[in-house]
Order: C-alpha cells, then structure tokens, then sequence
C-alpha cells in the first residue's frame, strides 16, 4: 500500500474541520480517551513509585539474605519433645569454615523468648528488643553505623560488655542531640558500654502492611556470646545469611538446612525465609493492584474507544457523498480508510494527551495529601501515548473500512 | 475513445429488476463531444457512470482508449478515473469546507504529484476557468456558475482524456448555463472528449452529437 505524501497533511486539514463541526460529540470522546489514559498514566506511576519505596525498604534487609530457625511445631510431630533452638555455635563455625558454597557470610542471633528487654540508663527506662549477633551482622543486614565501631573478634571472644544501638533506642536511653558514645546502660543487671550508633532504617510501608513490626531503629544489640552467657545457653536462635548471589538464595538455604540436619542427626525441622521470597510475595501483591488499576483504565478506554467508534461512524455516513466524491476523483480504498484511520487516532491520541496532563496532576495531587513523595513514571506516559493511539486506530477501524468498502456511484447517489 | 458493445445493467431493488440498459453499443471518438438527451429514468446516468468507470456492466464490452474497462479491478478503475477521467456533477460536488484550490489540488494528491508541481497546476486550471483571485474560497463562498468552474478546473486539472457532465446546468440559471458551455466548447476545442447529460436543447446545442435514450436502449444519433 502506498500512501501519496500529500494525504497526511490533507488528512490532517480534513479531521480538524470535520472534527470541529461535531464539537460535542468530539470533545465527549476525548474526555472518555483522556480518563482512561489519565488511571493508565495515574495507576502505573503510584504502582512504579510504590515498587521502588518498597524495594529500598527491601533493601534495609538486604536482598540476598536467609533466616534459618527451628520450626518449633516438630514437636508435633510424633517426635520426643526436644529441647533446645536446633542451632548451635558449632554449626555457625562450620558455615564460617565454608561449608556451603552458595553462602557468602552468616551471623547467628540470639534473643530472649520475650522479644523486648528492659534497658535502663538509671533514670530512664526503655522496651527495647534486644539481639545477641556477630561481626557479619551489619553487613548482611545493610546497616550503617553513624557514629563508632562495630563489634570486634575480641569482644566477642571474651564476651565483651558493649553494645551497639539504634538512634532511636540512643535517643530514648539518653535524650537527642547528645554524644552517646561510651555512655553506658543497665541490661539484666549487667551495665554496657555504648561502641555505636547505628543509622535509622526506613521500613514504614512494610509496619503499615502489617508484614513487620518489629522496632528496627530501636534496637540494642550485643555479641551473640555475651547474650547466651545472660540466657545460660549455647543456642543460636535464627542464623542469618547472605547468600552469593540474588539467584543463589535458594540454594544456599538447602545448603544450610542439610548442614542443620546432619550435624543434628535429624532431630529438628526447620523453617527457612528468603528475601527473595517476600520480593515475590510482593511482587505477586503490586501485580494486582496494577490489575485493578489497569481494569479501571480499560473500562473508561473501552467507553472512550466507542465514543470514538460512535463518532466516526457518524462522520463517515455524513461525509457518505464527500467519499463518493474523493472515488470519482481517484481516491483509492486505502486512501479513504487511512484518512478516517487517522481521523480517530488524532482524536484518540488529543485524549491520550490531555490524559497524561490528567494523570501527571493526580499523581501530584497524591503526592501532596499522602506522606509519600510520588512522580510520575514517564515511562508509563509513554505506554499511555502509544495505547491511546492504538484505541483509536482499533476503534476508528470499523467505520473507516466501511467508508473505504463503499461503491462510489452508491456513495454519490446518497442524499 | 470510448467503445461500448451490447452494454446491459439491471439493477434489483429486492425482488424487482429494473433494466436500466438493454444492449446499448456506442463508439465515441476522441475530440468529440456529445450530448446525451431522454426521459427521466431513460438510462441516462447509468450510462454515464458506466462510461465514467464509477460502475460496472452486468454485460457486454466497454473499451476505454483500449483499455478493457469490463475486466479491471476496483484499484485499476479508481487509477483510471483518476488519470483519464473528468467529472463534472449537476450539484458540482465539491468537497466542503476546504477552498478552491485544495479542491482542485485532490485528484494530483491522489495522483502522487508533489506539492509545487501540484499548486502550480491547480492554479492554471482555476485561472483558465476564469476564477484567478478566488482561490482561496470555499464552496459556501462561491456562487453556483462559480462552485461549477472550480468543479471543471477540478476535472481537467489530471488532464484526463473524457470528461463526463451529468446535467452540469441543471442546477444554473440560463446565463451562467451558457458561460459554463463556453468553457465546454473551449475544452472541446483544446481536444478534450466530452459526453455530457442535458435535458435542454440549448444545451445540447453546443455538442457535435445528440444521442436520444429511452427505456434504456439509444434510438436515435443525430450530428449537427
Ligand atoms: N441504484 C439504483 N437502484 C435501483 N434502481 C436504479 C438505481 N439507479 C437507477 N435506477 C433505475 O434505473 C433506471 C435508470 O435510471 P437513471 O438514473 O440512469 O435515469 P436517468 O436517465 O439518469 O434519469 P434522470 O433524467 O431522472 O436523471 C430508473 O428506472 C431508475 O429508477
Ligand atoms: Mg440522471
């Protein structure tokens, strides 16, 4: 097919004449376009701003780590009621020896059964959770300490006194804007010795999930040994792990788990996390709040596409005489399908603009009443372009092939 | 220039036929001009559109320059009414709301000319209809004898060998008829093939030949 270079412009002078004549009906079908591109554009930039909220809180996790722990229901399991968290120092130093390829560093933790410890600096008192870990620990779980060290082989070797907290925790023990540096603390009647400050983490959307409440800037930890002198106990409650590499995680808590069950002849269940896991989870979970969004935006594109299809059928049987004209004259079929094709796609692709002008406002108008900052996703501007244009030219399809199918002595003789 | 042999059309309105040509044989040569006169329902633009290649023939031959007509495709009829055919309607049919000139530019871009070559044609041809200063008016601005002046501009403008008028004064006043049939003559004379519907004699009396149609058959040639 072959189209004269003259017709586009032509095509153009014709749909803003025609176009100008039906107003009503023209800027109704641009309004039906524009609200559809308008939750396309406004629906896929909040879901974009929202992935990449999600994933840097992802990251204060680090995305590549394994948690490993006992899965306490073995119990249940005509099993003899075992004692014990399954996990001990031996195993970690098996992992520290490189017994697992696809493990690249671990720590175990150690806590209290009761999840939150009193800590007091003499005045102040303070609900904190506690956790005994080792030098891997920071690295793993992406912390940046502020101000200090981190724990040394010697402190946990000898079972160092010292402590590193979160700046919350730091603030709560020993009000703001002070040098918490070696200031010290009460934690089950032993006193410690602050080494460090650690970073805040920003995990709002996964407390207001409800997937984590746990106070993650509030945090004391101390070297896992001194934690299982205070509970009397050699257990390692969870062992955290990095694992290689992203693709490897899965691996690696295989790895992990059958070195756990051949150095304790069997005798424990274990429950394994990935990140990798709850990445998916919450892939699954933005999937479909695109999906809701995107069965909106296709309902308002849907009534735009039959605004359109309903102009443009108007418009082909109005102009009846005007094609039958443009045939005597020498206009091909294609000519005239090319010319009510692009009619519809510039009315389409007007709305597409006019819509993406609607949907970049909406998501600054988001942006300002919640808390998050949001932009909009130019990307997803640039899919809403190319779908309005593609509304038009499917819907405009119909009556422009009528146009171009009918019999030119047909087309002159209507009145 | 235009052979028709044993032409037929019938047209079906549901179980109805109307046979609006029976067996119709015409030769036209080039550089003739010839009126065609009859009843209301004769055939009269049925044999126009056929001639003019907007229809098709239940049956016979129609030649156009030795072209057979009667086999071509719709993609080869629309390229012929475009490069030898001219088309002159009683209610002149030009395309609304765009002006003189990009009405008489429409059948070059359907042609593929570019854009000088087509402007300056379109201007020549609106000048030698005698509408130089109008160009840039459109159909509702124009007076009936003027819309019909761009309408030939628009029909010679590919210089196409045929020029078909339905009734081109049908809808003019006596004068402007006559002005119109001027310009007619003045084609004529250039060497251009005119076949033209008239209810008037004094119409009719600018062509070469006179054709009378009834009940879709030709009954009588007459030369003057
Ligand atoms: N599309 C059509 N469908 C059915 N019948 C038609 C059609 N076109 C023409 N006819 C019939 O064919 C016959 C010839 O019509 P045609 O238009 O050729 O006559 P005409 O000589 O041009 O008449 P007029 O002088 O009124 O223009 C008439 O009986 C008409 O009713
Ligand atoms: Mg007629």
């Amino acid at each position: 097919m072959y189209l004269h270079p003259g017709i586009i412009r032509d095509v153009f002078v014709q749909a803003v004449y025609s176009l100008s004549d039906n107003k009503l009906r023209t800027v109704l079908s641009i309004l039906g376009i524009a609200v559809g591109i308008a939750a396309v554009m406004a629906v896929g930039s909040v879901i974009q701003s929202a992935r990449e909220y999600i994933f840097a809180e992802f990251q204060t996790y680090g995305l590549k780590t394994i948690w490993i722990y006992r899965d306490w229901g073995d119990d249940n399991e005509n099993k003899v009621v075992r004692q014990g968290s399954g996990i001990d120092n031996d195993d970690f130093e098996v992992i520290q020896h490189g017994c697992c390829s696809a493990v690249q560093r671990a720590s175990p933790v150690v806590y209290s059964q009761k999840y939150t410890v009193t800590v007091n600096n003499g005045n102040d008192f303070y609900d904190a959770p506690v956790e005994g870990v080792g030098l891997d620990y920071l690295n793993i779980n992406n912390d940046n300490i502020l101000v200090g060290r981190n724990f040394s082989r010697n402190d946990i070797e000898h079972r160092k006194e010292v402590a590193l907290i979160g700046l919350k925790a730091a603030e709560e023990l020993f009000g703001k804007n002070s040098s918490y540096l070696n200031k010290s603390f009460r934690l089950y009647k032993r006193k410690y010795t602050v080494i460090g400050v650690l970073a805040n983490k920003k995990r709002e959307i996964i407390a207001q999930l409800g997937i984590d409440n746990y106070d993650i800037n509030g945090r004391v930890l101390i070297p896992y040994t001194v934690y299982q002198s205070i509970l009397g106990s050699k257990d390692v409650h969870t062992l955290q792990a990095e694992a290689v590499s992203m693709d490897k995680t899965h691996e690696a808590s295989k790895q992990l788990e059958d070195l756990l069950q051949r150095s304790h002849g069997g005798r424990y269940n274990y429950t394994t996390e990935t990140m990798d896991g709850w990445i998916n989870q919450a892939k699954t979970y933005l999937r479909n709040i695109s999906l809701a969004g995107l069965f909106v935006a296709s309902v308002s594109l849907l009534v735009g596409g039959m605004g359109i299809m309903n102009i443009m059928s108007t418009s082909v049987i109005e102009r009846t005489r005007e094609i039958g004209v443009r045939k005597a004259i020498g206009a091909q079929n294609h000519d005239i399908l090319f010319q009510f094709l692009m009619e519809a796609t510039y009315v389409s692709t007007i709305g597409g603009f006019i819509g993406l002008l609607l949907g970049i406002v909406a998501v600054y108008v988001v942006s300002m009443v919640s808390e998050y900052d949001l932009n909009p996703s130019w990307s997803m501007g640039f899919v809403a372009i190319v779908v309005s244009m593609l509304v038009g030219i499917v819907s405009g399809f119909y009556p422009a092939y009528r146009a171009a199918k009918l019999r030119p002595v047909d087309a002159l003789r209507f009145e | 220039m235009i052979e028709l042999q044993d032409v037929s059309k019938t047209y079906h309105l549901g179980e109805v036929r109307v046979p609006a040509l029976k067996h119709v044989s015409l030769k036209v040569e080039r550089g003739d001009f010839v009126a065609i006169m009859g009843p209301s329902g004769s055939g009269k633009s049925t044999l126009m559109n056929i001639i003019g290649c907007l229809d098709a023939a239940d049956e016979g031959r129609y030649l156009l320059a030795g072209f057979p007509v009667s086999l071509a495709t719709h993609s080869e009829l629309a390229e012929l009414r475009n490069r030898h055919i001219g088309f002159i309607f009683q209610s002149f049919n030009l395309i609304p709301r765009i002006n003189a000139l990009r009405n008489v530019e429409m059948p070059m871009i359907y042609a593929g000319v570019n854009p000088e070559t087509r402007r300056k044609r379109a201007l020549t041809a609106l000048a030698i209809v005698g509408l130089r200063g109008r160009e840039h008016h459109t159909a509702a601005q124009l007076s009936g004898g003027q819309q019909q002046r761009v309408a030939i501009a628009r029909a010679i403008v590919n210089n196409p060998d045929v020029i078909i008028a339905d009734e081109p004064t049908g809808a003019l006043d006596s004068q402007t008829s006559q002005e119109i049939m001027q310009l007619f003559a003045q084609l004529n004379a250039g060497g251009k093939t005119i076949v033209m519907v008239t209810h008037e004699v004094d119409i009719a009396r600018h062509a070469r030949r006179v054709i009378q149609v009834k009940d879709g058959q030709i009954f009588n040639i007459r030369y003057q």
